[in-house]
């Protein structure tokens, strides 16, 4: 059981290891923002898991499923936004439509998906 | 081996603060915080396993939405000042 959680830990560290070479080696903002955003929350998840395997009280393991969750809630609502703030205020390369501009422009209110899209 | 496991998150952390010294554009140094942070929410969890640690698990809590937070006031932070 103890040998069990410390393994579930290394993997979730080595997640985050995985983030930062990623946040070192990719040439834009956007793919260092897919290194940093996905992969330390899946090493999180299993960082927690390990501790909770570890530790086998029900209020610590109760605490860490309450971090797990609202990891899994907040992470993309971050990335979310900061990929907004990225996309508004400097000039990366688009590979297709300006999809954001397009929808201010239209009035319509944005993150609302277009019935009469197809 | 629960030492290992801090060892590499800390490279993991050491690693997001060079690109935040490095990184070319206020975003990058935005990410990089956010990233540091989930690094030192698993640092804080693999701490707290520690039997002799004293760490409760609620600091965990604390840390994560504080990170959550600032992250958000940072990017609207960007949104305002521009690049």
């Amino acid at each position: 059981m103890n040998a069990l959680g410390e393994i579930l830990m290394i993997l979730g560290s080595c997640f985050a290891l995985l983030a930062a070479i990623g946040i070192h080696r990719f040439p834009d903002v956007y793919s260092r923002m897919h290194a940093a955003a996905k992969s330390p929350t899946l090493g999180l998840v299993l960082v927690a898991l390990g501790a909770g395997v570890r530790i086998w009280t029900l209020a610590a393991t109760t605490t860490l499923v309450l971090v797990v969750v609202l990891q899994l809630l907040t992470a993309p609502v971050a990335t979310n936004v900061t990929a907004r703030a990225v996309h508004l205020t400097t000039r990366v390369p688009l590979d297709g439509d300006d999809e954001l501009a397009r929808d201010e422009a239209a009035g319509r209110s944005v993150g609302v998906p277009d019935p009469d899209e197809d | 081996m629960n030492s290992l496991a801090l060892a590499i998150t800390i490279t993991a952390g050491v690693l997001f603060i060079l690109r935040l010294i490095r990184g070319p554009s206020l975003a990058d140094r935005a990410i990089s915080v956010d990233a540091f942070v989930s690094t030192l929410v698993i640092g804080v969890t693999i701490a707290s396993a520690r039997p002799d640690s004293g760490i409760i698990e609620g600091t965990v809590l604390v840390v994560a939405l504080g990170g959550f937070v600032g992250t958000a006031i940072l990017a609207r932070f960007i949104e305002r000042r521009g690049s």
